[in-house]
């Protein structure tokens, strides 16, 4: 097996980047269709238990306790959202407000931690978890093969997953609907799209995702549940969306990016030389702001920015 | 279907009603979620109670917990006042920790006062020039404030952590045995810590009396001035302070400057008041900054009623910690802050607009004609 | 799934077949307001509209791009679809309609073939032979020296194609100049570079003969520039705030409203109330907000304001528009007392029955050039209909 520092950081580099990647896909959606989701790492804490819940209490074999898990850490996901989107789609509450208040309520002190406690999870590993798919055979095959071929089935799904969600945002009708809805929701409004019933859906697929994210965590990386699991994965998931630009195949190149920077430090433990890890950890954030900088001209802000209504509520007679 | 609808007056008793209302129903959600669990929910809240505010000791920790979210929560406030979602708050306490420290580090030896006072200013500056970057970004090149303030916010995070475990920087412990077994921020000297009263068994620090000093600044810098008045207007309709000849863009900088300056403000006050040294850890896990913004929100931006709020989800923050333990559930004092801001939010739009329920279809609406003279 | 290929396909193939010259890939925001204009038409198109109505559609054309849209309607009609074309252009009318209908304040006209009308005999419906020359309240009014000059005053509009040519303007002390002409034709940059809201692109633009640098609200005010913006909640007043801090919007930097940094508050409320009692302005308090007066009472508030800071130059846009008779009797009181006080009033509007109340000249705007120069005595309802639409042109 090729032990090259290289191979090792990207292939553990995909094994971090995983979580970001479900998180950021979700947040994508949302934010695309103009919400924008400050609660992530509390929704993927609360996916993570609820999954890990799940896979305890499972009798069943492991392939469809894993799935069944994962449904529930969607569903777990997605309710957590719900509330997020009653409070600002409907209420029209501040997206800010309301995605901070989701964090505190869901996160490392509220929920996930409520409910790992009283559930007693913190008592033993999963019972399953999601191991690599391919022989070892193929794993050790020179460079490729740890990287690509030593994942496990939450990898791949992650890479069908980038897939399904840029095809169906550049190519599908309802994919054209949510872009138009984040741009310019009074256009989409007068056009017939049913702004309100978009921006929950997506709100609530992000929550979907997010859940997923969790749980790659509890039933994947750590197979354990500890409070507070995901140690800000969320957070950077939000900052991923945007280093992307919003674009799901930049989502997938900027997880692995920071899963790689997040495992390098442990990885250059071995050599004694090491510049501070939190120069390659900061390279993203940095980079992000200064792209964001450059990209000040209208012309470029149209091509890669935000989408243009992002965070603000849409009120069909005050418009 | 349900329709909202502009409410034409806002009755004075909503403001006061509307919050109260919805904190008494986040408390019985949280019952119905307890006694869901098997907990008390009476028992478990009266301990709550009890450890925020009256057991020995429990008022002095609350205004520990409570300082760095008064300072946090000011400068949400001042911010999204005038619709300048300044959410770099954490970053810039970061910032200001960073100074306040470099400059009590570097005054060792001077008479207290000047070094306290250079302290402030310092951990002031620090947030303020923080905050200028995404200030001058949305003054001057329209970028949105949301996302350059919260990238700043990780970049300050590994700055700080950078500076205590991965660097020997001046900020860094060096000598002694602790040290080389763990990184830790140099201890600040004795003429560094802030000054401390003491009434009726409660410690009250100077950050926090600082922060009182400051809401009322913030209040009468807001009511009572024409930068105030400025900011009112352009908070309502950028293009009406544009109208009446406001320089627009030198108000937003200089509000987002003032924001940070607050919180950075509250980050010297860390050093100086409670953790006298630089303290990484301590700080990022916090999320001082973060909460401050809940704290706006929950205070709808009044200063007065930001430090009430602040003393507040002090005291609860303060439970928390202090009950911390097996025969407590976890995690409830997020759920509780949780609730209570998910139903203060939900209650604010009953102050703005009234709900009607209706039976005839959205297009059946049409736009509000405008009432006659 | 979005069959792109076929999209593309169609959309090309109605491109050619009604002359909308379109890249069916290029993102909008690449493309000029003439594209973006076809782009909309094809969306019609596409979705096989059988009626379109367009309205104003060459607004943001070039005249090149004008004739390219005649071409287009003229080819749908062919292909038997109905179109509503609303314009106050009449050589549009003429290039491009079977049959004219003529609208005016809400009421429709007459209905003639295009063939048989002339582009008087339009312009004469399009005004209305009923107004009468001369139903003043008062007489002409001498000017007293230039108050407002403008100089060969070019400007870009919001979407960077020049909206003001070339315009050369002169307002005398005493005196009300009026601005017809059909809305969208440069009225409102012309208010807004005047005002500050809108920097120049060519031209001098002088108050009280000292040459502003433009693009300034502040230094406009300074000078002497009241401005009642067509806009009244969006521009004039900020509609979340009260009606006292309403008042003060622009003297608040000085005594009384304020000392030093410091707000007066109780001299504002004050300022309010007199205001408000000597204008009649409705309301139950000056604490209430803005947005809650009716347009009448909001005018009155804006146009107090205005007069209190004791102008040499007062631009007002469209000031009567969505106010009942009664509001409208107010504001024409304002505009004729703030005339004899020795300010230079500058009212632009729409409604000539208005400026042939008010006005002692009359400059006719037509695509962002003053078309025509009258004095209200000897000006003529058609003539300056004729102008309006653009029937005439004159050389300056």
């Amino acid at each position: 097996m090729n032990n090259s520092l290289l191979v090792v950081v990207l292939a553990q580099g995909v094994v971090y980047g995983t979580p970001l990647l479900y998180a950021a896909l979700g947040e994508l959606l949302a934010e695309r269709s103009g919400v924008l989701n400050l609660g992530v790492e509390g929704m993927m804490l609360v996916g993570a238990v609820m999954g890990f819940w799940a896979v305890q209490r499972f009798h069943v074999s492991s392939p469809l306790a894993l799935i069944g898990a994962l449904a529930v850490a969607a569903l777990a996901g997605a309710t957590m959202a719900a509330i997020h989107a009653f409070l600002v789609i409907t209420l029209r509450a501040n997206q800010i407000v309301s995605g901070l208040a989701l964090t505190i309520f869901a996160g490392v002190a509220g929920l996930s931690s409520y409910l790992g406690n009283d559930l007693n999870l913190a008592k033993s590993p999963a019972r399953h978890e999601f191991q690599a798919i391919f022989p070892k055979s193929l794993q050790d095959v020179g460079v490729v093969g740890p990287i690509l071929f030593g994942q496990s089935a939450l990898v791949y799904a992650s890479w069908a997953c980038v897939v399904l969600v840029a095809l169906y945002l550049t190519r599908t009708r309802a994919g054209l609907n949510v872009r138009a809805v984040g741009e310019s929701p009074a256009a989409a409004d007068a056009m017939g799209i049913n702004v309100a019933r978009y921006r929950y859906a997506h709100t609530l697929l992000g929550g979907a995702f997010a859940g997923i994210g969790g749980a790659t965590f509890s039933l994947s990386i750590t197979p354990q549940w500890l409070a507070g699991l995901t140690q800000g994965a969320g957070w950077i998931a939000i900052a991923l969306v945007i280093f992307a630009f919003w674009r799901p195949t930049l989502c997938l190149v900027g997880a692995y990016f920071f899963g790689a920077f997040t495992y390098l430090p442990f990885a250059l433990q071995k050599y004694h030389w090491a510049p501070p890890p939190e120069l390659s950890q900061s390279l993203p954030y940095v980079m992000t702001v200064v792209a964001l900088v450059l990209v000040s001209s209208r012309a470029a802000r149209l091509r890669f920015g935000a989408p243009a209504a992002l965070g603000l509520p849409y009120v069909r007679e005050e418009n | 279907m349900i329709r909202i609808e502009r409410r034409l007056e806002q009755p004075r008793r909503l403001v006061v009603v509307v919050p109260v209302v919805s904190i008494v129903v986040a408390f019985l959600i949280a019952t119905i979620v307890l006694l869901a669990t098997s907990h008390p929910p009476l028992h478990t809240f009266r301990r709550l109670f009890d450890a925020a505010f009256l057991a020995n000791g429990a008022l002095t920790e609350t205004v520990v917990s409570a300082t760095p979210l008064a300072f946090t929560g000011l400068a949400a406030a001042v911010a999204f006042r005038m619709n300048l979602f300044n959410i770099g708050g954490e970053g810039q306490l970061y910032a200001g920790a960073i100074t306040g420290a470099a400059m009590g580090l570097l005054l060792a030896g001077a008479p207290s006062p000047v070094v306290i006072g250079l302290m402030m200013v310092a951990g002031a500056a620090g947030g303020a020039l923080l905050a200028a970057i995404p200030g001058v970004l949305r003054a001057f090149f329209s970028t949105n404030e949301i996302i350059t303030s919260l990238m700043l916010n990780y970049v300050l995070a590994l700055v700080i952590d950078y500076l205590i475990f991965d660097s020997h920087s001046y900020l860094r412990e060096t000598k002694g045995f602790e040290a080389s077994v763990f990184p830790q921020g140099k201890k600040l000297p004795p003429e560094a810590t802030w000054s401390s009263w003491t009434i009726h068994g409660l410690a009250l620090p100077l950050g926090f009396l600082v922060a009182i000093g400051l809401a009322a600044a913030v209040w009468g810098l807001y009511a009572r001035t024409r930068f105030g008045f400025e900011v009112q207007v352009i908070g309502d309709s950028v293009r009406a302070g544009r109208y009446a000849g406001m320089r627009t863009r030198r108000k937003i900088l200089a509000v987002m400057c003032l924001s940070g300056a607050i919180a950075g403000l509250g980050g010297a006050s860390q050093d100086g008041d409670f953790r006298h040294q630089l303290d990484p850890r301590g700080l990022t896990q916090a999320n001082y900054g973060y909460t401050g913004i809940v704290v706006a929100a929950l205070a709808r931006y009044n200063p007065f009623a930001v430090v009430l709020v602040a003393f507040m989800l002090g005291g609860l923050q303060n439970a928390g910690y202090t009950l911390q333990g097996a025969d407590f559930p976890a995690g409830l004092v997020g759920v509780l802050q949780g609730l209570i801001l998910f139903s203060v939010l939900g209650g604010e739009v009953l102050i703005r607009y009234r709900i009607r329920f209706d039976r005839r279809p959205a297009k059946a609406e049409a736009a509000a004609p405008e009432p006659a003279s | 799934m979005l069959q792109t290929r076929a999209i593309e396909k169609r959309v090309a193939e109605l491109s050619r077949r009604f002359g909308l010259a379109v890249d069916p890939r290029a993102r909008i925001w690449q493309l000029s307001l003439g594209e973006q204009q076809r782009v909309e038409i094809l969306k019609a198109l596409y979705q096989d509209a059988r009626i379109l109505i367009l309205d104003e559609p060459t607004a943001v054309l070039t005249p090149h791009e004008a004739d390219a849209l005649f071409e287009t309607v003229r080819a749908m009609a062919a292909d038997g679809r109905t179109v509503i074309f609303i314009s106050h252009k009449l050589h549009e009318v003429k290039a491009v309609a079977d049959r004219v209908t003529v609208l005016r304040r809400g009421r429709s006209i007459a209905t003639v073939p295009v063939a048989e009308a002339t582009l008087r005999s339009l312009a004469a419906l399009m005004v209305g032979r009923e107004v009468e020359i001369g139903r003043r309240a008062d007489g002409l009014r001498a000017a007293g020296e230039a108050v407002l000059e403008l100089e060969a005053v070019s400007a870009n509009g919001d979407r960077g194609a020049l909206a003001l040519r070339d315009v050369s303007l002169c307002v005398g002390g005493g005196e009300i100049v009026a601005i017809a002409g059909v809305a969208g034709n440069g009225q409102r940059e012309l208010a807004e570079t005047i005002a500050g809201m809108r920097p120049l692109a060519a031209g001098a633009v002088r108050v009280r003969r000292r040459r502003l640098r433009g693009g300034d609200p502040r230094e406009a005010i300074a000078s002497g520039v009241a401005y009642v913006p067509e806009d009244r909640l969006g521009t004039g007043v900020a509609p979340g705030l009260s009606v006292a801090s309403n008042v003060v919007l622009k003297s608040y930097r000085q005594p009384p409203a304020s000392r030093g940094p410091i707000l007066r508050l109780r001299r504002i409320r004050e300022l309010a109330q007199h205001l408000m009692q000597h204008y009649d302005v409705r309301a139950s308090s000056p604490q209430v907000p803005a947005w809650q007066l009716s347009g009448g009472n909001l005018q009155k508030v804006v146009l107090a304001r205005e007069f209190s800071g004791e102008p040499a130059v007062l631009v007002a846009a469209s000031p009567t528009r969505g106010l009942d008779v009664a509001g409208i009797e107010t504001v024409h009181a304002f505009l004729r007392d703030a005339a004899t006080r020795g300010i230079g009033v500058l009212l632009i509007s729409e409604d000539l029955d208005e400026i042939l109340a008010l006005a002692d000249r009359i400059a006719v705007m037509y695509e962002g050039s003053v078309v025509g120069e009258r004095d209200a005595g000897s000006a003529t309802v058609e003539e300056l209909g004729l102008m309006m639409a653009g029937g005439e042109r004159e050389q300056q």
